[in-house]
């Protein structure tokens, strides 16, 4: 195996919001294109490949939307194809972008992203999205991911303790960061106020203990990456970003399955305080109440980048969140503490801006918009700035910079942590 | 709205043979009651199918940059309404046994016979790595079991709006080590993590033979813990009180019906 190092060397935005007009050819075509103004050195035909990043079909009644999108920037002779997991999509198609420069075949490899999803009604959106629930035994009964994460969450809550106003806490701390991106959906609704616990309990109770405000965005949008092998890197960027772990993961497609997780049977120490009022299931970890896939993923992602204190050595973390207790249960799978101890991150501000690990200061899916194909490549475009230090200079003077970020981390999932990634980048 | 002229009304005999559709030609239908769905379904899918209806123009933010920069950037664009309907033919596969009990009010599991796992949901082959995909066999569970979680909606995908608010939730049938989706029939200040229930059935006249036929009740006489999830905090009731009040409102004026007295 080739062992050169990958970078990311950039990336382009056009911002995500309830509605956009431009269809989404055109969309991608202006991400390109702020991509491109961004990298006076980057020549179109340097590209080998792309990788089309979008996750549905029914929202749009188009399918192979990618040959669109790749013809519509002219690099239609190029090999290229979609790569889809549901949420996870964007993130895998970063992963499958690594894996083919990283084994030699391919130097230069684009990754657009994109999704358009309000072109049907709220409820017909989310209704099609809990399409990638099983849609024989659990979108059957309620079918709405909203509702599949809170009873996750309750569940996690009734183990370990945490309370609302954790879940509180993480959403004002996600929604008042995006107050500071200029491309973030929550900023072009809400405006550049913060918000407070007040204002948290007076949004619209979901699915209890989900708010709106702990809630993703439904959101249109798209973005570019590019990804290149490590002697191609300084003709685009003077501040690499390298791809030093990339760690996947998956569980059963249906949670009520998770009683029974064969594969996941040996990380009993995982559910070492598990209290003794309510029944054990027959594989305690990471039953409904946890995300095996993405502890499974981190694991692997840190074995590669030589990471064993995640909390220490990461600096700035952008984590794939549609609910704000996934955050909290993260905290936890992540290794950014022990088992039940995510409440305690919380309270204690560490994954606040100005903590020991900020994470998802770019307002994320809650705050900064959730386009799903283009999400994972929102987040890395941030971490991107902020590991080169350069923040100010895209997002603006009042933007959040992490003084001296050197590592980063990226996660993504799809359905109920079904299938997961975690990314780990680093800076020379 | 007169057109028949260009339009004319089919052959009697053409019109029967197109009312009684052979999907499965080569094999038979023991039971069919999809031409009633047919009969029903069709034409509304007839009309939903991909045309467009109609067209709006709208003018708003556009191009790249900043929100600032697509606020200054205001544009014209065409919006057109699009429809899709389809009626899928879906089979339940090797479980659909499960379903067929449903119709008449049982509940059926499989069991693998190399690590006696048991499913319910059903699996028709084991999943544990170890046994290989082995082939399982049915078993009938009980009609108990406890609830492993849950949580209460204010809000549901189109298909089950009309039926806020509610309860869903995973049940753990007993015997069977895996947990099964649910409506719990429970009011929310009663409801617990461990709590025992059983299992019941709507009406036969009104069963599909799909999960909604099945719901869970909770068994009476047991004592709401005090370390349950909602009665540690009993602000939290309180605004699931306000808010549950507020979708039934919702619900009665966009449904006109009146969930609020239902009991659960
Ligand atoms: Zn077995």
């Amino acid at each position: 195996m080739s062992e050169r190092r990958v970078a990311v060397c950039g990336g382009g935005i056009f911002r995500p919001d309830i509605w956009r007009g431009e269809n989404a050819e055109e969309g991608v075509a202006i991400a390109y294109r702020d991509m491109l103004d961004s990298m006076p050195g980057f020549d179109p035909f340097d590209i080998d490949a792309l990788m089309m990043s979008y996750f549905s079909d029914h929202l749009n009644q188009q399918l192979c939307m990618g040959w669109i999108i790749q013809d519509y920037l002219g690099l239609h002779n190029k090999p290229g194809y979609r790569v889809e997991a549901g949420g996870s999509t964007s993130l895998d198609a970063i992963a499958n972008a690594y894996y083919m420069i990283r084994s030699g075949l391919f130097d230069v490899i684009l990754v657009p992203g994109w999704e358009w999803m309000s072109e049907v009604d709220t409820a017909t959106t989310n209704m099609m999205i809990a399409s990638a629930a099983d849609t024989d035994w659990d979108f059957t009964v309620g079918g709405y991911y909203n509702a599949y994460y809170a009873s996750l969450e309750v569940r996690h809550m009734q183990l370990y303790g945490e309370t609302c106003e954790d879940l509180g806490k993480i959403a004002i701390k996600n929604h008042n960061a995006a107050t500071h991106n200029p491309y973030a959906q929550w900023r072009m609704e809400h405006g550049k106020s913060y918000i407070t616990l007040d204002d948290y309990w007076k949004s619209r109770l979901v699915c209890w203990p989900y708010r709106t405000l702990n809630n993703a965005l439904i959101s249109e949008g798209a973005a570019c990456l590019l990804l290149a092998a490590e002697d191609r890197v300084k003709r685009y960027t003077d501040s690499p970003m390298w791809i030093t772990g990339v760690g996947l993961g998956t569980d059963s497609m249906r949670p009520g399955d998770r009683l029974a997780d064969f594969p996941f049977a040996s990380f009993r120490d995982q559910a070492a305080i598990y209290p003794d009022f309510v029944k054990r299931p027959k594989t305690p970890y990471p039953e409904m109440a946890n995300f095996g896939s993405m502890h499974v993923a981190a694991l692997r992602a840190y074995a590669q980048a030589g990471i064993t204190d995640p909390l220490k050595e990461i600096d700035i973390a952008e984590l794939f969140t549609p609910y704000d207790g996934v955050e909290l249960c993260f905290y936890e799978d992540l290794g950014f503490c022990g088992r039940g101890q995510g409440k305690d991150v919380v309270r204690e501000g560490l994954c606040e801006y100005g903590g020991e690990l900020p994470v998802t200061l770019s307002g994320g899916l809650t705050a900064q918009g959730h386009p799903v194909g283009a999400t994972s490549l929102y987040q890395t475009i941030f971490l991107y700035y902020q590991l080169a230090g350069k923040m100010k200079k895209k997002y603006g003077p009042d933007a959040l910079q992490v003084k001296g970020a050197r590592k980063g981390l990226l996660t993504g999932h799809g359905g109920t942590a079904c299938q997961g990634g975690v990314i780990v980048f680093e800076r020379d | 709205m007169e057109k028949k002229k260009n339009n004319q009304p089919a052959k009697k005999s053409e019109l029967k043979k197109e009312q009684t559709p052979k999907k499965y030609t080569n094999y038979p239908s023991i039971v069919d009651h999809s031409s009633e769905a047919q009969a029903k379904w069709a034409p509304w899918v007839r009309q939903g199918l991909w045309d467009i209806k109609g067209y709006r123009i709208v003018k708003g933010p556009a191009g790249g940059g900043t929100i600032d920069d697509s606020k200054m950037n205001l544009k014209e664009f065409m919006v057109i309404d699009r429809s899709e309907a389809c009626l899928y033919s879906h089979s339940y596969g090797l479980v659909s046994l499960f379903f067929l009990g449903l119709l008449h009010g049982k509940l059926k599991g499989t069991k693998c016979p190399k690590c006696g796992t048991v499913y319910c949901p059903p699996r028709a082959h084991c999943w544990n790595p170890a046994c290989k995909v082995e082939e399982t066999k049915w078993i009938d569970m009980p009609l108990t079991g406890i609830i492993h979680t849950f949580t209460v909606q204010c809000l549901a995908a189109a298909p089950f709006e009309h039926m806020l608010p509610f309860s869903l939730g995973w049940v753990q049938v007993d015997g069977a080590d895996t947990a099964i989706c649910t409506m719990l029939h429970i009011p929310y200040k009663d409801m617990f993590i461990g709590q025992k229930v059983r299992m019941e059935f709507k009406p036969q006249k009104e069963r599909k033979g799909d999960l909604m036929d099945m719901y869970a009740v909770a068994i009476p006489g047991q004592e709401l813990p005090a370390w349950a999830v909602l009665q540690r905090d009993k602000q939290q009731l309180k605004m699931l009180d306000e808010a549950t009040s507020a979708t039934s409102r919702f619900i009665k004026n966009r449904y006109g019906l009146d969930n609020s007295n239902r009991g659960w």
